[in-house]
């Protein structure tokens, strides 16, 4: 009875711990948004206050017939502007023309006159504008002084005017930045006080029923153990263990029907394994069972899954389909979503850019807003990829990533894993029916049939194995 | 004058954003309801007007519900009419008989849809597609049934009329004409405060759950969404706000009558929701002002309907099927298509006027 309350709490502490730790990092990774995007505005506004300065030190530069780059600049813009305006204006006068003399053909000597008039009234005009360009440039402050001393007494002034806004700027932003790294460091300590608090309960619980590794390596991440898994009489996986290594490309192959996507699914728990334990190294410290979970939390345990047909979510655009996969890190209750609290903005916010910089990692920042009904087939396992780089996991499942893709494709997609296995230091485990791409990119392969294990090791081991190769052309 | 310049952009840049911005629409839809209001006190409007935006107002609200579970949650609900009728019954009831407060009866009900959606949500689990409407249809006739031999609680057949509700402690006799603009105001603001709670529903995790759940069960669990949770909310949403909407509606017409509340008018909820566009908070507006509101306001008046009021039905059906062959999305897809044309005429008349203006390019 004792040992099923300490069972109970434990699971609890569990949970809670998660929790916080999941808050203090949203804390951090708010942190550095806001810092981010501050920056980035702060930027802005400095460079708005030299653009300004510039041009208040040109305006009277401009008038000693000194030219500035950027003023120049500006004045062609205007001075372009005017005459496109113009350009259409004698345009129109001539349409009035043609029209004129295709109504009263015999007038046509007075109609000539007429436009001729016109013609340098509108001239004129376009004159008159553009001169008028030039002197709008000069200096608020000048009456007509172009003496050096002038120039030199507006460019200090100038300058000690953009000095002072600078400092003000400076000085604004590095209040704001400190109230926030105070109010962060202080929900920190709060969460992480509490955090402690709860690890020692967990200790506490832990010392009277001592905590089981089960003997799990330390390289190893994933271990299954006579996993045995059966629809009514027909056995599709049979006392099936191999073990997957931390970091490594792992392949599991055999011919159809031969329980591939079942060990996956028992992996995600979409099946109940009816016999065998899973045993999965969460952290380095922790090591879990998974059979202990059900399936939508064993996401939060790092491990997420693709499926053999893209099943993204057709209605909305792709960001928003990688922020369906972060489901599980948004810690907002329902009331606070109804509500659209601030809390759940920053949440979003963070995801939101977190998902911008992973589709830039794999070349999709072109699709962002797109819905991706209708785009290629690659395109869209590249997206299923991208969704599951959104919870930082620690073991990526891939059911046939290589299928219904051509060869330049898959070429892309084996060098898209290397780099995921290599940026994000994960462990990833396939299934593929396509053998160029599995002793391509896997590290080690392991091979079944019916539902057993017939050989495992690097794919070259594979290749030569003869069991693997009767397994898939039938006995001599 | 450049300072000038600049705070004058600066407003528009705001103002562009404050209008683009989802609630905007909302409220200004609700706005428009509360000028329609005084311009009936003014007397420039019929009464025949006003009644439609309360009941189109109020189905709207249903509706909004039903969209959540059946656009987004992908869950089929032939239930709606009973748990309206529910709402209004108990509405009545409480406010009306027992005169407990508009608070506790808020609460009360809250309490009960609560529980209603759970059986619901829980059945869900199990069953799907097809055979959860039927379950549903099943709940609804039970809880008619329930109403119609009830009649202590609803009057039985011949319904249950009630006096004016106090509201805000504030008694009407019968026959004040300030009691109907109260009640209209009160429409409006629950009208206006749902849309909004739809959206943000949508636009938030729990609107992007249910997508997913509804686009693929499996692919919503391994992304760490729990079906059980969803599925019960998506149901406890929809019937809170259809009870809500029979709250609504007892209190405009202050009489709610058992035989009402049966399979045809949960009917004609699904059919406004997909005739305006299950996924537009907008289209259900419409969908439900043409599957309702069009009988009380426009054709009731139309001779030709009034000599054969069976044809209204079949008016309303050969919408439904003229929209579901040619527009499956609803009728916002066709303002939409409206839109893009408008675009593109306007378009094509700039280049004529240009041609005109400036002659051909040489």
């Amino acid at each position: 009875m004792a040992k099923m309350i300490d069972r109970q709490l434990l699971k609890l502490f569990i949970m809670l711990d998660e929790r916080l730790t999941a808050k203090t990092l949203f804390y951090t990774q708010y942190q550095i948004y806001l810092l981010d995007t501050w920056g980035a505005i702060k930027q802005a506004q400095l460079q708005f206050l030299e653009a300004e300065h510039d041009k208040a030190v040109c305006h009277q530069a401009y008038r000693m017939n000194v030219h500035c780059d950027n003023l120049d600049q500006e004045i062609g813009e205007r001075q372009k502007a005017i005459e496109e305006k113009f350009k259409w204006k004698l345009k129109a006068l001539k349409q009035t023309l043609r029209r004129k003399n295709d109504r009263n053909p015999d007038q046509s000597n007075e109609h000539q006159t007429w436009f001729k008039a016109q013609e340098a009234q509108l001239l004129a005009l376009k004159r008159k504008r553009l001169d008028r360009v030039v002197p709008t440039f000069h200096h608020k402050n000048d009456a007509s002084d172009v003496s050096q001393e002038t120039l030199r007494a507006i460019e200090a002034k100038e300058a000690a005017i953009l000095t002072a806004k600078k400092e003000k700027i400076e000085a604004r932003y590095q209040r704001k930045i400190e109230s926030l790294n105070l109010r962060t460091e202080k929900k920190r300590e709060r969460l992480t006080r509490l955090n402690q608090k709860i690890k020692g309960w967990i200790e506490t619980i832990y010392q009277r029923h001592p905590k089981n590794d089960y003997d799990l390596g330390d390289d190893i991440i994933l271990r299954l153990e006579n996993l045995t898994m059966r629809f009514g009489g027909l056995v599709a996986v049979d006392q099936l263990s191999f073990e997957v290594k931390q970091g490594e490309i792992f392949g599991l192959i055999g011919p159809n029907g031969a329980g591939k996507t079942t060990v996956f699914n028992c992996i995600t728990k979409f099946y109940r394994p009816a016999g065998g334990k899973m045993i999965f190294r969460k952290s380095p410290v922790d090591v879990i069972v998974l059979n202990d979970y059900p399936v939508h939390r064993i996401v939060r345990q790092g491990i997420i899954r693709t499926f053999q047909n893209v099943e993204l979510v057709w209605e909305l655009s792709v960001i928003d389909n990688l922020l369906v996969a972060a489901h599980s890190r948004f810690h907002t209750g329902f009331f606070g979503q109804l509500l659209h609290i601030p809390k759940l903005r920053h949440e979003e916010a963070v995801l939101r850019q977190k998902a911008m910089h992973i589709l830039e990692h794999l070349g999709l920042q072109a699709y962002m807003h797109a819905i991706p009904y209708g785009l290629p087939y690659g395109i869209l396992k590249r997206i299923e990829l991208a969704r599951t780089l959104m919870v930082d996991p620690k073991l990526i499942i891939l059911d046939e990533p290589a299928a219904g893709l051509n060869d330049q494709e898959t070429r892309e997609l084996a060098r898209i894993i290397r780099d995921i296995r290599d940026r994000h230091d994960v462990t990833i485990f396939l299934v593929e029916h396509d053998m160029g791409l599995v002793m391509d990119i896997c590290d080690r392969v392991c091979a079944i049939s019916f539902g057993k294990k017939i050989a495992i090791g690097t794919p070259k081991e594979i290749q030569a194995n003869k069991a693997v190769r009767d397994a898939y052309l039938g006995e001599e | 004058m450049d300072r000038v310049m600049r705070g004058i952009n600066r407003f528009l840049r705001e103002f562009k954003a404050i209008v683009k911005h989802p609630y905007f629409g909302y409220v200004f839809f609700g706005m428009m309801f509360l000028i329609l209001l005084l311009l009936r006190n003014q007397g420039m409007v019929t009464i025949s007007v006003i009644n439609t935006a309360v009941i189109v107002m109020i189905y709207t609200v249903i509706s909004l519900g039903f969209s959540l579970l059946l656009g987004f949650g992908g869950l089929a609900s032939l239930g709606t009419a009973g748990f309206v009728g529910f709402g209004s019954f108990l509405m009545g009831y409480l406010h009306g008989v027992k005169d407990y407060s508009l608070g506790v009866t808020l609460l009360l009900s809250l309490c009960v849809a609560l529980a209603i959606g759970l059986i619901v949500g829980f059945i869900s689990l199990r069953i799907e597609g097809m055979y959860l409407a039927i379950i549903t249809l099943g709940l609804g006739e039970i809880l008619r049934q329930f109403f119609i031999s009830y009649d202590i609680f609803t009057g039985g057949f011949s319904g249950r009329s009630f006096r004016e509700f106090t509201i805000f402690g504030i008694n009407f006799v019968s026959g004040d004409g300030r009691y109907f603009n109260m009640v209209y105001i009160i429409v409006v603001i629950m009208f206006v405060l749902a849309m909004i709670a739809t959206i943000n529903i949508i636009k938030s995790p729990t609107g992007r759950a249910l997508l997913a759940m509804k686009n693929s069960d499996s692919a919503a669990q391994s992304m760490g969404i729990s079906l059980i949770k969803y599925r019960l909310l998506a149901f406890i949403l929809s019937t809170v706000f259809a009870l809500l909407g029979g709250m609504l509606y007892i209190m405009h017409t202050k009489y709610s009558y058992a035989p009402q509340w049966n399979l045809s008018f949960s009917l004609e909820i699904l059919a406004a929701v997909i005739v305006g566009g299950a996924q537009s908070i907008f289209g259900i507006a419409i969908g439900v002002f043409l599957i309702f509101g069009l009988k009380i306001s426009v054709l009731n008046y139309i001779p030709f309907f009034q000599e054969n009021p069976a044809l209204i039905v079949i008016f309303n059906g050969a919408l439904i099927i003229l929209v579901v062959m040619f527009y499956p999305g609803g009728l916002i897809r066709l303002l939409q298509t409206l839109k893009y044309i408008v675009v593109k005429r306007f378009g094509q008349l700039k280049q004529k006027w240009r041609r005109y203006r400036y002659g051909e390019d040489d």
